[in-house]
């Protein structure tokens, strides 16, 4: 039975990309899915063969051009479907969290979490607290300034 | 001193020069206050070598980047010149199997700093310079009138403020006595920390204000011995497309990213991303910040140990708090 529940879907646009392994993670969310829990619906799911390709880029690129969060889930460390992906990924994640403050953007825009394919429940933790924590940081400051703009100039022909 | 380091310098060439194909070194450039990269290739050119604190460049990256060095002939090694700075380049590269140590006879010069040319430029008062030299605390310019005592702090590079291994780490041969550092490493940190201080909304401000000024010339990378990819790098490739031709803030702010993460666990803070900027942008503190983070975390710093692995090409499963 369908459960009726109010929307989580919350009034304020907000971008949130998710990165998730398609081993553990994306399982979990398919589980989650299919044991119909409730789940916020701002996330979007990018699907990745692991962690560990992950390129600290990824993360970095969508915070500069302005989305709101960037949550990358895998395998529980020791889990790896490649067997040490995570273990790579777990240190240079950790780095750049570290790092992202620095440059002004809030690190709590991003965030990395294990959940492997049976722990639907806890996906449902995992993106509902994450999802809550953008919301309450509000949009990205950074929104906005990479929307190219046309050049404006004295051969700028007029449309 | 620095004239008989110079002696030194020249001596150490010629007599090892039969063994090596090409000695790294720096040489008189265009005026006095600019020393230029010297390739010597034969005993006629030792006598241009100079050593000095306008001696500014990392001369390592010419060993692995073109237009470079040539790699050495047949049972001959080649020959650099390398202050403390420039040693943990060569480490780092050597770590990362980039070069190889047997290619490489290392003449080590302990340094007592070297000066920010446009800060000295800037300074009023001073016409046409002849020649600069360290005597303690003291930065003795000699011009059109004279010779003048100027603070060394207020001269030297940010880089050299802040240096915690002025003697080479590694080396063949060293021209001097080994000199104190002029900092520790809890000080190290300091110009991080202070703008750690402000909040993340100043230091959002702060950034936006530096790095928009950035022309996107890539000399920071071009300069920096360990950002190797030359015409694969991903701010110039195509496919993939990680940026473009824009000219906008995200994309400055994303090829700083790009520049400082693909060095992180590797920068050893030589300071030449800075030094190079033509627009005067603090970049290397961006990497300073990475190496705090690295050092904290990991308990790495670059450029020590040949034999160490770069924290972030390694892993470690029993790692906790992380
Ligand atoms: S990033 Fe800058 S300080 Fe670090 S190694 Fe490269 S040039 Fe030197
Ligand atoms: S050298 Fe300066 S202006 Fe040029 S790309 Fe680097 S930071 Fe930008």
């Amino acid at each position: 039975m369908v459960q009726s529940v109010p929307s989580p879907a919350p009034q304020t646009s907000i971008r949130i990309i998710g990165f998730l392994c398609n081993w553990c993670s994306y399982g979990g969310a398919d589980t989650a899915g299919v044991c119909r829990f409730k789940q916020p619906t701002d996330l979007r799911v990018v699907r990745i063969p692991c962690t560990g390709r992950v390129d600290p880029l990824f993360v970095a690129k969508p915070l500069i051009y302005g989305v709101d969060g960037v949550l990358v889930s895998g395998c529980h460390p020791k889990d790896c479907h490649y067997a040490v992906g995570n273990l790579y990924a777990r240190r240079r994640l950790e780095v750049l969290k570290n790092f992202l403050s620095f440059m002004g953007i809030d690190k709590r825009r991003f965030d990395y979490a294990w959940v492997s394919a049976s722990e639907g429940q806890r996906w449902q933790q995992v993106v509902s607290d994450f999802s809550e924590r953008i919301h309450q940081l509000g949009p990205n400051p950074l929104a906005g300034k990479g929307i190219p703009q046309p050049v404006q100039g004295p051969l700028t022909r007029a449309t | 001193m620095e004239a008989s380091a110079t002696t030194r310098l020249h001596q150490e060439v010629e007599a090892s020069i039969g063994r090596l194909s090409t000695v790294l070194g720096w040489g008189a450039g265009y005026d006095p206050l600019h020393m230029t990269p010297l390739f010597v290739r034969s005993p006629e050119d030792i006598a241009r070598l100079v050593w000095n604190p306008l001696c500014v460049q990392n001369l390592t990256g010419y060993l692995v980047k073109s237009p470079g060095v040539q790699p050495p002939e047949e049972g001959k090694k080649i020959g650099i010149c390398v202050r403390g700075c420039d040693s943990r380049s060569l480490v780092a590269l050597i770590q990362e199997k980039l070069i190889s140590r047997e290619n490489l006879y290392i003449i080590g010069i302990p340094c007592r700093g070297t000066v920010d040319i446009r800060r000295l430029m800037n300074e009023s008062g001073l016409s046409n310079i002849r020649s600069v030299r360290i005597e303690k605390d003291l930065l003795i310019v000699d011009d059109a009138n004279g010779a003048h005592n100027l603070p060394l702090e207020r001269f030297l590079a940010r880089r050299c403020l802040r240096c915690r291994h002025p003697n080479p780490v590694i080396h063949d041969v060293l021209l001097d006595e080994p000199v104190t550092p002029r900092t520790t490493a809890e000080d190290a940190y300091r110009d991080v920390e202070s703008l750690e201080a402000q909040s993340l909304d100043q230091r959002r401000a702060f950034w936006s204000v530096e790095l928009d000024r950035c022309l996107r010339c890539y000399a920071c990378r071009n300069a920096c011995p360990l950002c190797i990819c030359q015409n694969r790098c991903i701010a110039e490739t195509r496919d993939p497309r990680w940026l473009t031709q824009r000219v906008n803030l995200p994309e400055k702010f994303l090829y700083h990213f790009i520049h400082a993460l693909h060095l992180a666990g590797r920068c050893t803070e030589c300071g030449e991303c800075e030094r190079v900027c033509p627009m005067e942008i603090p970049v290397t503190l961006i990497k300073e910040k990475l190496n705090q983070i690295t050092r904290d975390l990991l308990h790495y710093e670059a450029g020590l140990d040949p034999e160490a692995v770069p924290p972030l090409l390694t892993f470690n499963p029993a790692e906790a708090g992380i």
